[in-house]
């Protein structure tokens, strides 16, 4: 009983809104930051950087719409946080090695 | 029948989503998306409002050169901003005397050119009519004045009214999920109103739900590209120059070695020989940073402007700055980028991409005033008629924001043939016009019960779109009152269509007396 009330949605909307805001902003320049240096053409192809600015919108909208499954803006913390981790680890570690 | 399960909670929480992020954009948006329709059309809506007088003459293809070197003789000026039009939709050649090209500016005299029977360079000074850019202005910034960093304060809001816009399509879509094999192509007319309105809103969401998530996204770029830029600097590019710029020349150029218009247009037609050259923009002809930048339609293509693909180029020595339809190596990512633009624009498929885009955008502004509708529906006391203060505003809101801002339009369109002829700025007639409707729509809308502004707005709107083809019949009959006559073809579309409009708002404004005098006695649309 307990554990399925636990489950469910908390609304929570402002910390959750305010998390998956900028921590899916975060998340989406990182993605967005691994495409630019190591995805097709690399840094310098001519004007890749508009298409790099245009990413980061739709994926940070979903990230955005989509947090709102998450049950606390304890686990949107964890998870969102840990996906920033790993993809600015990602991003660090890539540009040292390569 | 296949049915999707959701967990019950899930769909509660984006069911409050739905709702809260819905009812805060959708006002904004409704004028953005009714505005931008008309936008679609912003070139036909030019040539209607421009007085034949006002239209030089286009001049043979083979003396183009020998119009701009009039130009530049007698008017040096020109070498520093100068637009050839090779399409005929405007005077051959024009330039600002002052102002700015794509800013809503209301003071801007534009020079015009072309030649007459004898080659004889003919140059006219005439202010810039602004209707198309009020209306692509109210577009952009849903009419909210004020300037923050370098855009209007109003960009901004639509750019935050579309991420609510963007989590309120994810939202109800999910929503929806459980029932939408049951509702999507149920249009239940039979069920009461509130049912049709529900479905309907519906039908249109999922229907057009591509569309609603490219300008969704599309729009947040538009207005926080700088922002996003900037992030981008410091979170990844780092040192990495992002715009690689030419360095200025160390020549300064000179008019006199300029390659011929002919030459030019060649080398940007060398890139892709399926476009048609529609607009050549000649920029700082003598100095360091010459510019040329050719605009180019083509039926096929998805394109990166309203109308046309770009390229800009020096004049001199053929050097790219950058271009929209090169599909080498070079052009490949601002190729990519120009879809995104085509699919906000709708700039592909030429006239029917265009059509179905005005549809489109209207079914848009539809779902955000049906949305309103059925918040209020919901919201309302079933049981008595007095309601409570939030959903009586707003009702109010909605009927004087949308209609208002509607009548606003229309009037300036209805006005424009009888202005033009008057020496006054009607650019500032335009701003006092739309201004004064809107305001007294939503003055209108506070001031009696919603169902009598909507009613009555929606008549008034239905006599100024009647109005428009009026004004260009009356052209015909009497033109010594002042206006003119529509005979190109793109006028007389304008008036047909304003027209076709006249019906519908008439038919509106029925329909919803027809619900206030028959529909439940505690609705807020009740007498």
């Amino acid at each position: 009983m307990a554990v399925a009330e636990k489950k469910k949605i908390q609304p929570q909307w402002w910390r959750k809104s305010l998390i998956a805001t900028f921590g899916g902003l975060l998340l989406s320049y990182g993605l967005v930051g691994i495409f630019a240096w190591f995805g097709p053409g690399g840094i310098d192809a001519n004007a890749k950087v508009q298409f790099n600015m245009w990413m980061i919108t739709p994926i940070w909208l979903t990230i955005l719409s989509f947090s709102f499954m998450f049950s606390t803006w304890r686990s949107a913390l964890v998870y969102l946080g840990g996906a920033n981790l790993i993809v600015f680890s990602s991003f660090i570690g890539l540009k040292w090695l390569l | 029948m296949v049915v999707m399960r959701v967990r019950s909670d899930i769909l509660r929480t984006y069911q409050n989503i739905h709702t809260w992020t819905g009812i805060l954009s959708g006002l904004l948006l409704f004028i953005g998306f009714y505005a931008g329709s008309l936008t679609m059309f912003q070139q036909q809506i030019d040539q209607w409002a421009t007085p034949p007088a006002q239209h030089l003459p286009m001049v043979e293809h083979d003396q183009m050169q020998l119009l701009v070197d009039k130009v530049l003789a007698e008017h040096p000026n020109a070498a520093n901003a100068m637009t050839l039009h090779l399409d005929g939709s405007k005077s051959p050649i024009t330039w600002y005397e002052q102002g700015e090209p794509r800013e809503l500016s209301l003071n801007d005299v534009l020079w015009h050119a072309t030649l007459d029977d004898s080659n004889q360079l003919v140059a006219e000074q005439i202010p810039a009519n602004a209707l198309s850019a009020m209306i692509d202005y109210l577009h952009r910034s849903a009419g909210i004045l004020g300037e923050l960093g370098h855009d209007h304060v109003g960009v901004y809001l639509l750019g935050i009214a579309s991420v609510l816009y963007f989590i309120a399509l994810i939202s109800g879509v999910i929503f929806l999920l459980p029932t939408l094999v049951k509702s999507f192509f149920a249009l239940r007319t039979k069920k009461g109103a509130n049912r049709f309105w529900l479905d309907s809103h519906n039908l249109v969401g999922i229907g057009s739900l591509p569309f609603h998530l490219m300008i969704a996204f599309t729009v947040v770029v538009f207005a926080f590209h700088d922002f996003f830029y900037g992030g981008l600097k410091v979170l990844i590019y780092g040192d990495q120059p992002m715009f690689p710029r030419l360095a200025p020349s160390e020549i300064a150029y000179q008019l006199d070695d300029m390659p011929s218009i002919e030459t030019i247009l060649d080398e940007a037609l060398s890139y892709d020989a399926s476009y048609q050259p529609v607009q050549i923009d000649l920029q700082g002809l003598n100095g360091q940073r010459p510019l040329v930048g050719v605009q180019m339609a083509s039926e096929t293509a998805m394109m990166r402007g309203p109308i046309t693909d770009y390229i800009m180029l020096n004049p001199y020595t053929f050097d790219i700055y950058g271009s929209s339809f090169r599909t080498n190596e070079d052009g490949l990512w601002e190729r990519m980028v120009a879809t995104f633009f085509a699919m906000h624009f709708g700039s592909f498929g030429g006239d029917l991409g265009r059509w179905l885009y005005f549809f489109m955008g209207l079914a848009g502004a539809f779902l955000f005033y049906s949305g309103n509708l059925l918040w209020l529906e919901k919201r309302r006391n079933k049981t008595q008629q007095q309601q409570s203060s939030a959903v009586t505003i707003m009702a109010k809101l909605t009927v004087g924001v949308s209609l208002g801002s509607i009548a606003g339009v229309v009037l300036c369109l209805a006005a424009t043939k009888w202005l033009v002829p008057l020496s006054l700025n009607i650019n500032h007639a335009y701003m006092w016009l739309y201004y004064t409707s809107f305001l007294v729509g939503i003055a209108f809308a506070f001031g009696f019960r919603p169902i009598v502004a909507a009613v009555h707005l929606q008549r008034i709107i239905a006599v100024l779109c009647l109005a428009i083809p009026l004004t260009s019949l009356v052209g015909w009959v009497m033109p010594q009152l002042g206006p003119w006559p529509s005979i190109d073809a793109a006028s007389l579309g304008v008036d047909f269509t304003s027209l076709i409009f006249a019906a519908l708002f008439w038919w509106g404004a029925t329909k919803t007396q027809a619900r206030g005098n028959n529909g439940e006695p505690n609705s807020i649309w009740a007498r």
